[in-house]
């Protein structure tokens, strides 16, 4: 009976390592081919948060029920959930803060555009700062 | 069975590095290159922890943690560097 729970356990780490791992490419891909740089960002969220972050987990699932590592295989699991979790809140703050920083230093032109609410609630301050 | 699986997946991860580091050397601006920066670093940590599976050591998972910690860091940096022209403290 528990050897069928590990191998099942075993199962779905190695099928969210494999996730993660064509994620990380299609991630990867993306930020190479994608034109300019608030596109890119896109990209960049599916490398970290599909390609890290997922097979993180899938690690920690296959540590936890494989016997080979011996006593510290929860050590092992602990480290990986505890970095996966981290790089969940870390990496959307900071594309957030160079996204931020990128359009209020104006290093890089904000190409596709509709309507920019940013751009417009800036210059209506400056317009009543000079008042 | 880990023993044949977790090369497949290493030969697709040193593809992903690969793209990674071509952007970093052509990226044009400069916030480019640090999200890049950024994606490799979390990647590496992924990678330490397919190590760890691998040559079955349980001391290499440590080092994830300050890895990615230490991509926040870089990106923080260079977010207020470029709002305020000041590093700061």
């Amino acid at each position: 009976m528990f050897e069928i729970v590990e191998w099942i356990v075993f199962i779905i780490g190695l099928i969210l390592v494999t996730i993660g791992a064509i994620c990380d490419l299609a991630g990867a891909l993306g930020l190479l081919r994608f034109p300019n740089f608030f596109v890119r960002l896109h990209a960049a969220t599916v490398g970290t948060i599909g390609g890290a972050v997922i097979p993180l987990f899938g690690v920690a699932l296959i540590a936890a029920v494989s016997s080979q590592i011996g006593p510290f295989r929860w050590a092992v699991a602990g480290g990986a959930i505890i970095t996966a979790i981290l790089i969940m809140i870390i990496a959307p703050a900071g594309s957030h803060a160079l996204a931020y920083a990128a359009h209020k230093a104006k290093i890089v032109p904000v190409e596709p555009k509709v309507c920019d609410l940013l751009e417009e609630y800036e210059k209506k301050k400056m317009e009543a700062k000079k008042k | 069975m880990l023993d044949i699986y977790l090369p497949i997946i290493f030969a697709i991860f040193l593809i992903a590095f690969t793209l990674y580091i071509i952007r970093i050397i052509k990226g044009p601006s400069v916030v480019d290159m640090a999200l890049a920066v950024d994606c490799l670093a979390f990647d590496l940590a992924v990678f330490i922890g397919l190590l760890t599976l691998y040559f079955r050591t349980p001391f290499l998972i440590i080092g994830a943690i300050a890895l990615a910690l230490w991509a926040y860091i870089l990106d923080i940096y260079i977010a207020k560097y470029f709002v305020r022209k000041e590093v700061g403290e």
